[in-house]
């Protein structure tokens, strides 16, 4: 059974801000790290490739070179070789364009079983890349699995938690899944899956290694442009201060929402 | 020339109208004016009529589609569904509640469409006939705004709560279409049940009784508990909180989480990060109670007091009993 979990490189942290003269987002110095969700995918997979002889477990990302370090990091993990999708014309690509790429590479990679995402990025949190790839490979797809067993030769099993329904899902393989996080915790690579990570096949393909149509990859093959990026303003209001001891104050603010009728 | 048409797609939740499609049918009309023709597209079952919740929010239209697998139906066979009908109305623009069915169909359809799909947005408006989505990124630290300035149709999903349902005058014209069914055999729903705890989230919560870092002891969280029962509301945390066990991702306000606006949110303990503000600033009332008096949640309530959460909270509750 073969298992390929698609991943992103993120910036270790959220607290981005705007460059004030040229309104760009600084980005500057910020490292970057596996996108966290991955991690939840990775994990899945490692845990089928632990519950049975025959799971090869492979790990997929399309961004410049740094990318690699995700990818030396999921195979610390566990995982058994890596792919980097790295080229000049993939630049600026949005979902559309990214998922385009990623179906192309996994075509190539062929015979996958399963395709595992993580339910998000962390930093773009669309969520967006696994259904378009499942469209282009024509696979079923499960979104935000809770969990999932395999529960027959050729079969997976699946609890998806709507915002406020359970759906059991029953999926004939090849099939796309994106997970929740709380479907399991992480494994952190051991010393000695540091140490066999290095010797795990990385592989790199650029443009000319891919069977792909120009006019749908990196900027020109985006069908989104953004337009402005800003920081949110919260917006002000008067404050009238509660003062005294806590139950004084307790007392004012019981007060004043009996006058807004709100107890 | 007919007018171009905005779409909202109606999410079905068990058997009723999930309360996201009834509020951007309301942004749609705002949206539409004069200009456009709302259409709210809806699958349902040959007995259902979830239409009868949808016509009080007056589209000018409710397109319907009737077939008794679409209860059930998988993402991929309500996107092939609703592809049949983009190729055959060819609509301008297209939204979708960001919720997981939404995040889910979305994309599905941007894909077999090739356009563009702008996900979780937290507004939008047009300028001429273009779509202007804003999308919050970096955990909402930072706005975009985006366009699809080349295709058609633009797609949209909005985060709930982002907008509020208004009743509207105006008696929508009800039609049905038709669409083959093309059915996939290799995923199948097998059963759908509603989760046990059906409790209001934070986001249906008319008030919210909000914590933070510094007031995460378990004590201050069962004071904080039995203040929310009091005040028929529920508790909602900031990311710190997170962390613990008790809460998730769905107990967050801001941050990719959940976006609120109840009549009255009781903010213990928090400092305001600009996404947690920006995640609850439309609340009716805010009340911040914080140690810190430049914290920035003063700037955005209406009451605040300057000192210990968690005595403050333990003296409202006794004047409460």
């Amino acid at each position: 059974m073969k298992i390929v979990v698609c991943i992103k490189q993120v910036p270790e942290t959220n607290d981005v801000t705007i460059d004030p003269v040229t309104h760009n987002l600084d980005r500057r110095g910020l490292a970057g790290v596996m996108n966290p969700f991955d991690k939840n995918a990775i994990e899945l997979a490692l845990n089928l490739k632990d519950s049975r002889d025959d799971v090869q477990v492979a790990l997929l990302t399309m961004g410049p070179d740094d990318y690699a370090e995700s990818l030396r990091e999921g195979l610390a993990m566990g995982a058994d070789e890596g792919y980097l999708l790295s080229d000049r014309a993939f630049a600026g690509a949005d979902t559309l364009a990214t998922g385009y790429v990623l179906a192309q590479a996994l075509k190539k990679i062929g015979d996958a079983d399963l395709i595992l995402f993580g339910r998000q990025a962390v930093d773009a949190d669309t969520g967006q890349v696994g259904p378009i790839v499942a469209e282009f490979l024509q696979q079923p797809q499960i979104t935000y699995a809770a969990s999932l067993r395999l529960s027959g030769d050729n079969e997976v099993t699946a609890e998806r938690l709507l915002e406020d329904t359970k759906q059991t899902l029953v999926a004939q393989l090849p099939a796309v899944i994106s997970v929740r996080s709380e479907l399991n915790t992480p494994r952190y690579p051991t010393p000695r899956n540091i140490q066999l990570s290095f010797a795990k096949p990385l592989t790199t393909w650029h443009h000319d290694d891919l069977d792909l149509d120009d006019t749908r990859l990196g900027q020109a093959g985006s069908p989104t442009i953004v337009t402005k990026v800003y920081a949110p303003e919260p917006v002000k209001r008067e404050l009238t201060k509660l003062a005294g001891t806590p139950a004084e104050a307790a007392s004012q603010l019981i007060t004043a929402l009996k006058g807004r009728q709100l107890i | 020339m007919s007018k171009p048409e905005l779409w909202v797609v109606a999410e079905r939740r068990l058997d009723h109208i999930e309360p996201t499609t009834q509020q951007l049918i309301t942004k749609a009309k705002h949206l539409a004016g004069n200009q456009m023709h709302t259409v709210a597209v809806l699958f349902e079952a040959t007995t259902d009529h979830l239409e009868d919740e949808l016509k009080a929010y007056g589209p000018d239209e409710i397109r319907i589609v009737k077939d008794d697998r679409f209860p059930t139906a998988t993402d991929a066979e309500i996107a092939d569904a609703l592809q049949q009908l983009v190729t055959a109305n060819e609509p301008n623009s297209i939204l979708f509640g960001a919720t997981i069915t939404g995040r889910s169909i979305a994309p599905r359809l941007q894909a077999k469409l090739q356009t563009g799909l702008t996900a979780d947005c937290l507004d939008l408006r047009f300028d001429d006939d273009t779509l202007v989505a804003t999308k919050p990124s970096y955990g909402d630290n930072i706005m975009c705004e985006i366009i699809c300035p080349d295709h058609r149709p633009q797609m949209a999903t909005v985060r709930p709560n982002t907008f509020v349902a208004e009743p509207a005058d105006g008696a929508a014209t009800v039609t049905s279409s038709t669409i083959t069914f093309h059915p996939v055999d290799r995923l199948q729903v097998k059963t759908a049940t509603p989760v046990v705890n059906t409790a209001t989230t934070v986001g249906d919560a008319s008030r919210v009784v909000a914590l933070g870092r510094g007031a995460a002891s378990a004590a201050t969280i069962s004071t904080a508990t039995k203040l929310a029962e009091k005040l028929g509301g529920r508790i909602g945390v900031s990311r710190p909180l997170t962390d613990q066990e008790r809460f998730t991702h769905d107990d967050q306000i801001g941050q990719s989480g959940n976006t609120i606006h109840p009549e009255l949110i009781l903010n213990f303990g928090i400092s305001g990060a600009v996404q947690f503000l920006v995640g609850m600033q439309d609340s009716q009332t805010i009340v911040a109670v914080n140690s810190d008096p430049d914290a920035p949640i003063f700037d955005v309530a209406d009451y605040g007091y300057v000192g210990d959460a968690t005595a403050f909270m333990t003296a409202l509750l006794a004047q409460f009993n």
